[in-house]
């Protein structure tokens, strides 16, 4: 049998772990309390503070707008971000070597900077509509996912597959959507839904680009905290968290969550 | 300071799969013992046990007078090479080679000097700076076995240490591992899969399977007298054939194998059968095809060129054996033959 | 059509989103602060003789090191303890992390407001157990502040060093023990220098991070505890100083590219052998 840890050492990593999900359990007890303000353990259980959320009208109006936004938003990147990748991948030796860094460049610029800069120039400058300059602050704010997670697939893929369906008659495009697609499915999904909690979660580019009228969840959970202290952020957070269980079970079946460790 | 090692009754548990069975083993001082095997009999897991990364269940194990069973590793005093050779790769050649001295609080300069002067006995002049990224496989292996060396160990253990370099290097490389243990008295235990590796290099074998010591003796032992079918096999006799005693005549004990064909096998050359119902242990050159004779009748079926015989696959009342034949006298496959067995290249085994 | 362009045709469509969607705007940004003072440095000067600008800029540093610190060696702690783990052990713990990885910042920062605010549970329980008198105000310091980030940033560092950890062959720590290493003597030679890159890469993650987050210390530092995330935003939102709040910009992309920058050397020097 292998030596384990010293016992010092695990019981830290169990006090880690505590810290991580403890908070989490406080929401999930807090939204089920009877009480009209937030506490840990729950008085009475209830499951009202759930039907609050649906009943706030704000709630329903900027969960449509952050399902749609983040939705559209990754597929609007994947759309981009798939043949920026593939070209990457398939053209190492034609494409510059610095290309690869330029799209995740979102990632180095502070996402808070992005935002204010959008706002700037393309929401108030260009006079871009609301939804439309999210669109692009978001798409954006996912492209690097969407370029590396599908890149990674692509770097598995063997092209000589690709090419030896061409060789037996296969035009080109069709080559793509029939012999490297269905290889790299697990590698799309992984970074639609990566890409996508990322965008439903986003607070600092879209802070910006929110305006009267177009709100996003998060950005309305921080207004109503600042005025209402219930439970219904709460229980807002409760199912935001259902979202990252999906998210986490979708990854979980494509590339393996020890996928985020790489 | 030479030291023999024991290990008595040890058995060993991966979680619940018990993978050693009250294993013992004794290594007399000087001397280098293989433990041979295909992959998962227990060779690897007994070097650990010895090496202290695992622990046994039950057992003792001892170096010289010194009981390692509980200590922990780094105070067993063994030098281990590994089949990776576990080069650290932020150390250079000089610095990795010096790391066990560091361990043991040898002042800088002298560490250097003796890291050096290894570094020279295994051939390396010159590399001392480098990092071990940039030399070849085989640098690297003497890296590794310098490193182990120079701590001046009284047992050396080796982990497959040659399995990941090319053929030739592989036989240069084991006369040096033998030539540098023999220099340094230290005891060793050697753990490989390659048959030729270990009869070359060791004093005696262990053959290994199923977590327990089938065979333990010298090579020649071992490649003429095998205890048992599955050391047999091993070490290469591709025929075992069932048989029977069914007579004694005079100084020949006859023994009949299935379809009823009986041989004499006379006692002085082939000696007694172990048992009532025997095996009939031959290597393919042991078996051998004739036009005529006395053996075993046989219809000859695929032949190949081996270079100093051709090979057959032939048909018996025993099933299919592989037989050798003559280079000047080729038959064709389909035709009649005896396979006669040569007693020097046969061996009889319990059933 | 030629290798070449296909390519260029493939690749175009992301670079314009990048180069148009953040290159031109964040350009403007820059340009704002020196076009929009009296002088071209003028408004980095005014920035610059603030006593309320440097003082953010100044606690901004501080907490993003000291929550780079902190979850340096808690992180690396749990990762160790991870990535030695058996596998079944080890998914969960991964799972463990992942999950309040995914979970959202305004999420993960409210949890804070309901343990450290004035009804929460550490006055609840501390009152209850007559630790104090009144309950204490926790929120809206520096400390509330560190904790939150460093319990947004934990996750990332585990994840990030256990990678690192697991592709550190276990036969170098057995070989260093095997030469008679003790267990912390072969953590300090062996494996903490193997380690180095992942620690500087997880260090720069959440330095940067930090640096730049906006929604924590907004609701847990508020208006006392400003940094430069939510000061940007008070110039930008409230006040509508734009160019005051370009320089902010520019000042955090500076901090973050020299960060990014001055790690990568280190990782080199310390880590010969990668060149």
């Amino acid at each position: 049998m292998r030596r384990g840890p010293h016992p010092a050492l695990a019981a830290l990593t169990v006090l880690v772990f505590l810290f991580l999900l403890g908070p989490l359990v406080i929401i999930i007890g807090a939204s089920l309390s009877d009480t009209s303000f937030l506490t840990f353990p729950p008085r009475g259980l209830t499951l009202d503070w759930y039907q609050n959320v649906f009943e706030i009208s704000a709630f329903r109006r900027t969960m449509v707008t952050s399902f749609t936004l983040a939705t559209f938003g990754t597929l609007f990147s994947l759309l981009l971000g798939i043949p920026a990748a593939y070209a990457l991948a398939r053209y190492r030796v034609q494409l510059p070597r610095f290309l690869a860094n330029v799209y995740v460049l979102p990632v180095l610029i502070p996402e808070i900077v992005l935002g204010f800069s959008l706002m700037k120039s393309v929401a108030i400058g260009a006079g871009v509509p609301v939804m439309a300059s999210l669109l692009i602050g978001h798409a954006l704010l996912v492209l690097p996912y969407c370029v590396r997670v599908v890149g990674a697939s692509l770097n598995g893929f063997d092209f000589s597959v690709e090419e030896a369906a061409v060789s037996l008659g296969c035009p080109r495009w069709r080559a793509f959507f029939t012999v490297v697609l269905p290889n790299i499915k697990a590698g799309v999904i992984a970074a639609f839904i990566l890409a996508f909690i990322t965008s439903l979660n986003d607070v600092s580019v879209s802070i910006f680009l929110t305006g009267p009228g177009v709100s996003t969840l998060p950005i309305q959970l921080l207004a109503h905290m600042e005025q209402f202290f219930d439970p219904t952020i709460a229980s807002v957070s409760v199912l935001l968290m259902g979202v990252t269980v999906a998210v986490m079970a979708v990854i979980e079946r494509t590339l393996g969550l020890t996928f985020l460790t790489k | 300071m030479t030291v023999s090692l024991t290990l008595s009754d040890v058995t060993a548990h991966y979680g619940q799969t018990r993978v050693l069975e009250d294993l013992s083993l004794h290594l007399a001082a000087g001397e280098l013992v293989s433990l041979l095997g295909a992959s998962g009999c227990g060779k690897t897991t007994t070097l650990r046990l010895v090496a202290g990364f695992l622990t046994p269940t039950s057992g003792t194990i001892t170096l010289g007078d010194r009981d390692l069973t509980r200590l922990p590793p780094h105070a067993r005093d063994i030098g281990l090479v590994f089949q990776t050779y576990a080069l650290f790769p932020h150390l250079t050649v000089a610095d990795n080679v010096a790391f066990g001295l560091k361990q043991r609080g040898v002042s800088k300069a002298e560490r250097l000097r003796r890291a050096q002067e290894m570094i020279e006995r295994v051939g390396l002049s010159g590399f001392a700076d480098r990092y071990p990224a940039n030399l070849s496989g085989g640098q690297r292996q003497r890296v590794a076995l310098a490193r182990a060396l120079v701590i001046d160990p009284p047992l050396l253990m080796f982990d497959e240490p040659l399995s990941n370099l090319d053929a030739k290097l592989r036989v240069d490389m084991r006369v040096e591992i033998r030539r540098l243990q023999r220099a340094t008295g230290a005891t060793a235990l050697y753990v490989t899969h390659d048959q030729e590796e270990a009869f070359s290099i060791s004093d005696r074998v262990a053959i290994m399977n199923a977590g327990r010591i089938e065979q333990l003796g010298t090579p020649e032992e071992l490649y003429s007298r095998p205890a048992n079918a599955f050391v047999a096999d091993f070490v290469g006799y591709e025929n075992l054939i069932p048989m029977r005693a069914v007579a004694e005549a005079g100084d020949a004990v006859r023994a009949q194998m299935p379809g009823g064909h009986e041989i004499a096998l006379p006692r002085a050359i082939w000696g007694d059968p172990p048992s009532r119902d025997f095996l009939l242990g031959a290597r393919a050159d042991g078996l051998r095809a004739a036009p005529s004779g006395e053996g075993i009748p046989a219809t000859l079926g695929l032949r190949t060129y081996l270079g100093r015989a051709y090979q057959y696959r032939c048909d018996t009342p025993a099933g299919e054996l592989v037989a050798n034949g003559p280079l000047s006298a080729p038959m064709d496959s389909g035709s009649a033959a005896v396979l006669v067995p040569e007693p020097e290249q046969c061996c009889l085994l319990p059933a | 059509m030629t290798a070449r362009t296909l390519a260029w045709a493939l690749a175009m469509p992301a670079l314009l989103l990048v180069l148009l969607g953040l290159g031109l705007p964040v350009l403007a940004t820059f340009a704002t602060t020196f076009t929009g003072g009296e002088g071209p440095l003028a408004a980095y000067a005014e920035f610059f003789t603030s006593r309320f600008r440097r003082v953010v800029l100044w606690r901004t540093f501080e907490v993003a090191a000291v929550t780079t610190l902190i979850s340096l060696v808690f992180g690396f702690a749990a990762a160790w303890v991870v990535a030695k783990s058996p596998a079944r052990l080890k998914s969960w713990l991964i799972i463990a992390a992942v999950f309040p990885l995914l979970t959202g910042v305004v999420v993960r920062s409210f949890a804070w407001l309901v343990i450290l605010g004035r009804g929460g549970i550490v006055n609840e329980t501390l009152l209850a157990l007559g630790a104090i008198a009144e309950p204490l105000s926790m929120l809206y310091t520096q400390g509330s502040v560190i904790v939150a980030m460093v319990y947004l940033f934990v996750p990332l560092m585990i994840l990030t060093l256990v990678g690192v950890l697991e592709s550190i062959p276990e036969d170098l720590t057995d070989a260093a023990a095997s030469l008679g290493a003790r267990p912390g003597a072969a953590f300090r030679q062996v494996v903490l220098p193997m380690a180095v890159p992942g620690l500087i890469v997880g260090s720069v993650l959440v330095f940067t991070g930090s640096f730049t987050s906006y929604a924590t210390p907004q609701l847990l530092g508020g208006e006392q505890q400003m940094m430069m995330g939510t000061f940007l935003y008070q110039r930008a939102m409230v006040t509508f100083d734009w160019t005051g709040a370009s320089t902010i910009a520019a000042v955090m992309v500076v901090v973050t590219l020299a960060t990014v920058l001055a790690m990568s050397r280190l990782a080199q020097r310390l880590n010969p052998v990668a060149s």
